[in-house]
């Protein structure tokens, strides 16, 4: 049920033809995990907590450094040197503060992805690692919790959503290939652009709204300005979700 | 057969800039041998010492993933392959 505040404070999404009250209810009772506070996480956890999801656990092992500051808008100059966990949590309840935040800058692994993804209806893919993607891919998967694949280099960036058992997962896209750390170049811009992508397609899940980003890789390519849509198939043979029965 | 190599704008900086190259030849593994003879820089890039494609990039024809891949596979006429490069920042 949602009070007159919330009803006043989400007229303009409640008004949208299919959104409805009903809708805003559904994002008000959703948690949703995401992993990473930086150049993705910050416009996906903004714009979750704007549209009023009712729990956003944001997981981010590092501090905030100055050259973060050209695109990871939840932090600021005034943050450098702390923790991003806490500086986006501060921020995220001054946008909203009826939103529960949940933040840690416990890293994630293997061992424990599970119990930081917890009861999260969605987990949100804002890493800058493909080992920790892999991780977040393996737990959605093992806990059929749909999970939200983004990730910008430069003026390029790619999104792709994946219900576990349905659609082609992260492994079924790259086959378990793998790259060494390294600090990619990125502008602010892209990350803005794929992070509202996969917010958006959140809050299609949560919704049930529209058509999801599912067994396609969008690839979006700021400097032709164009977006490519790529068809990725689910992999019968893949390790990770090759033994799910298809829905 | 006449296809066009689009390849991922990551790599601009070992092309000039071109990122949509017209090949020629009867199969993918062909039009690669053509795309890293027009675009040297692209060669110790792309393909490994046997010639494969590196397992950091996948290969779409006309938008359909092609995975596995096979440098056999027929080239048609007016085809568009995308050369796609795992991007991991965040």
């Amino acid at each position: 049920m949602l009070t007159p505040q919330e009803r006043k404070r989400y007229e303009r999404q409640i008004a949208i033809y299919g959104f409805g009250e009903s809708g805003q209810e559904k994002l008000k009772k959703a948690r949703v995990f995401v992993a990473g506070a930086g150049g993705l996480g910050s416009p996906v956890a903004l714009y979750l907590v704007a549209a009023g999801i009712g729990t956003l656990r944001v997981a981010d092992r590092d501090t905030v450094e100055l050259s973060n500051l050209n695109r990871q808008v939840l932090h600021w100059q005034e943050n450098i040197g702390q923790e991003k966990a806490a500086s986006a949590a501060a921020k995220l309840k001054k946008l909203n503060p009826d939103i529960e935040i949940e933040a840690t800058a416990e890293p994630i692994t293997e061992s424990n992805a599970s119990r930081l993804v917890g009861d999260a209806d969605a987990i949100v893919d804002a890493m800058d690692n493909l080992p920790t993607r892999y991780i977040l891919n393996q737990t959605a998967i093992a806990q059929g919790i749909p999970f939200f694949h983004g990730a910008v280099q430069g003026f390029e960036g790619r999104a792709m959503t994946v219900l576990p058992g349905r659609s082609a997962c992260l492994y079924c896209l790259y086959h378990g290939a793998t790259l060494p750390p390294e600090k990619c170049p990125v502008i602010g811009v892209t990350p803005a652009v794929i992070g509202c992508i996969q917010a958006t397609e959140v809050i299609k899940y949560i919704t049930g709204l529209g058509e999801l980003l599912t067994d396609r890789l969008l690839v979006y390519d700021a400097l032709g300005m164009k977006f490519t849509e790529l068809h990725v198939k689910r992999d019968p043979a893949c390790p990770r979700c090759g033994n799910l029965k298809s829905e | 057969m006449s296809a066009t190599i689009e390849l991922s704008p990551v790599l601009a900086s070992f092309t000039d800039n071109q990122l949509s190259v017209p090949v020629t030849g009867q199969t993918i593994g062909e039009c690669l041998d053509e795309l890293v003879k027009k675009l040297p820089n692209l060669k110790k890039l792309l393909l490994d010492k046997t010639g494969r494609l590196m397992h950091t990039y996948s290969i779409y024809i006309n938008g359909e993933s092609i995975y596995p891949l096979d440098m056999k596979r027929p080239v048609a006429d007016g085809d568009k392959i995308n050369i796609v490069f795992i991007v991991t920042g965040g």
